[in-house]
């Protein structure tokens, strides 16, 4: 991994390994998937016609928002549990972290670079939803699909994270497993709350409880259905989501730049 | 900045942080559960936008799985509709009024997709006619063509036929059913009884029973023994009518407990062989251990409709 020396302060060099970590994305063809969904959200366009009953708009919304989930879901996975494992293996982590850069600055930096990485893929998987809702006809879902895509958007950044922290402390495969079953769980987290109001034993209460509260609610992003039927979600939702990420991200960030910090190379 | 006081920073700010923003987050989570927009009140029963018919080719051979996943999606949509109807009383024979107008198109797409799909025609033979008969014999029929080896078909056509007190097609349907290699004795059996005494309380034992033995599909059987319960619970309110006209005949009023009435009431007999059940209260109790209601302005007795589970019609 190369590091410019443009960054003399903080910032800059968390930006410079961010920007770095972007570039190895591309040049790994991380964003090949892309090709995948234009191919598949183009066949959608042309074939739903054939096997709708008159509902392609909805359910180019259903199929395109839930691939950018999945496509997303999957880079976030699989490329964040490998940014830290990779640099340590290629040992390309000593020349790092030998140059006046912090392990801090180095998670961050990576962070955000997949963030960026998945920003480009969700910005064009979004697009090409709404070029495709416009090519049937479904306009008025537009504006709906786009709001979602920026709440997908949101819950990939707390999958990277999640990934991240796993990976700061575990191996590859381990930490893929990890991340997909906080995300599995994270989907089900209102689900654990009804449990925990419907358990008649107190101590099962506040297990699911606490469950509820420290991992991800990740249905608190989910609003496909809802955009399938021409629903915005409101800018308090929109707000509190972003809010509820970000805070989320930092939470989990700054558990995995104290265990990075503690781990050692030898 | 000594390194004491460094050391002491790098270990405060991440505690900081990750107290402060739990502590953020917890408020906020609540918060978020009510932002959600509430989704149309008919969203559920939007129309499929699916074409099951057509997906045949298009699901890479996953024409089965595809076919549960519309088989289970009808039974958690009449599910949900009876729940949201909780608050109301439902008739499992009557359910126009849950407007379950998904229901045919879920079992229809889920029986093009998987033709041989036994266990949807048979759901829908037992609650298709409760919402449309004619779906209901449509689906079924369309049952008989996929599946001319299944005799069991025929038997729920003709039950569908019997409580449309359609005795003479209910009767053809038996008997065609007789015809299919394998089919059970009842099948001829039950050919001559529509013709002779269709609308009896002894014709619906038979089919319901029936219905209860057939060990292919949990959900007939659980309608069957609700309606088992119900045909028992008639002969029970029968023999303690009877009773309690004894028991005015001889008193010139009526019976004012049960105590007063239990006996007269062992004299009387049930049919099969039955026994009153009685609980621990003296009370005479229906098939759901419920205990009847003797109504002494008319000198007649009723089940407890708030809490049985016997079906009232």
């Amino acid at each position: 991994m190369e590091l410019s020396n443009e960054g003399s302060n903080s910032v800059g060099r968390i930006l410079a390994i961010a920007r770095n970590t972007f570039r190895e994305a591309v040049r790994d063809r991380i964003l090949y998937n892309l090709v995948l969904f234009v191919l598949l959200i183009t066949a959608s366009a042309v074939l739903l016609g054939e096997l709708t009953d008159g509902q392609e708009a909805r359910t180019i919304v259903d199929l395109g928002l839930t691939a950018v989930l999945i496509f997303g879901t999957f880079i976030a996975i699989f490329v964040g549990v490998s940014l830290v494992s990779k640099e340590i293996e290629r040992k390309t982590v000593y020349s790092i972290l030998s140059k006046p850069v912090r392990r801090s600055e180095f998670i961050v930096g990576k962070y955000l670079g997949l963030c960026l990485t998945i920003a480009v893929n969700t910005i064009v998987m979004g697009v090409g939803v709404a070029l495709a809702l416009i090519y049937v006809g479904g306009t008025q879902l537009v504006v709906p699909a786009t709001l979602c895509v920026v709440l997908i958007f949101f819950e990939l950044t707390i999958t990277t994270a999640i990934a991240i922290v796993f990976s700061s402390f575990s191996t590859p495969a381990l930490s893929a497993l990890f991340t997909f079953m906080i995300f599995v769980i994270g989907h089900f987290s209102s689900a654990l709350r009804e449990l925990a109001s419907s358990s008649s034993s107190q101590i099962a209460r506040l297990v699911f409880e606490g469950i509820y509260y420290l991992l991800p609610n990740l249905s608190n992003f989910t609003f496909i259905t809802e955009a399938a039927h021409a629903l915005s979600p409101s800018p308090g939702m929109l707000l509190g989501s972003s809010a509820y990420a970000l805070l989320y991200d930092a939470v989990l960030i700054t558990v995995g730049v104290v265990i990075f910090s503690r781990r050692s190379f030898k | 900045m000594g390194v004491k006081s460094k050391s002491l920073i790098s270990v405060a700010v991440p505690i900081l942080v990750i107290v402060a923003g739990l502590m953020l987050i917890l408020p906020l989570a609540n918060a978020l559960e009510h932002q959600r927009p509430k989704m149309p009140a008919a969203w559920v029963d939007e129309d499929l936008s699916i074409v099951g018919g057509r997906l045949r080719g298009f699901v890479f051979g996953a024409e089965g799985l595809v076919a549960d996943w519309y088989w289970m999606r009808s039974l958690q949509y009449v599910g949900q509709k009876v729940v949201a109807a909780r608050d109301g009383e439902v008739d499992i024979d009557e359910l126009t009024a849950l407007n379950p107008r998904l229901l045919y198109p879920y079992l229809d797409t889920a029986t093009d997709l998987d033709p041989k799909f036994m266990a949807a025609y048979t759901y829908g033979a037992v609650v298709l006619p409760a919402i449309d008969p004619d779906l209901a014999i449509k689906l079924t029929n369309k049952g008989i063509e996929n599946n001319p080896e299944s005799w069991r078909l025929y038997q729920y056509l003709g039950y569908i036929y019997w409580k449309l007190d359609r005795y003479e097609e209910a009767s053809q349907a038996y008997a065609t059913g007789a015809r299919v290699s394998g089919a059970a004795p009842f099948m001829q059996l039950m050919a001559g009884a529509m013709k002779t005494q269709s609308g009896s309380r002894d014709t619906a034992r038979e089919i319901y029973g029936q219905m209860a033995r057939d060990d292919g599909d949990a959900q007939t059987q659980y309608y069957a023994q609700f309606r088992l319960m119900w045909l028992d619970s008639l002969d029970e309110q029968d023999g303690i009518r009877e009773s309690l006209q004894i028991f005015k005949q001889r008193t010139g009023r009526c019976a004012a407990s049960w105590n007063e009435l239990l006996p007269v009431l062992k004299n009387v007999k049930l049919p099969y062989g039955r026994q009153f059940r009685i609980d621990a209260q003296n009370e005479v109790v229906d098939p759901s251990g419920v205990p009847y209601i003797i109504d002494n302005d008319k000198c007649d007795v009723h089940l407890n409709y708030l809490n049985t589970k016997v079906p009232t019609r």
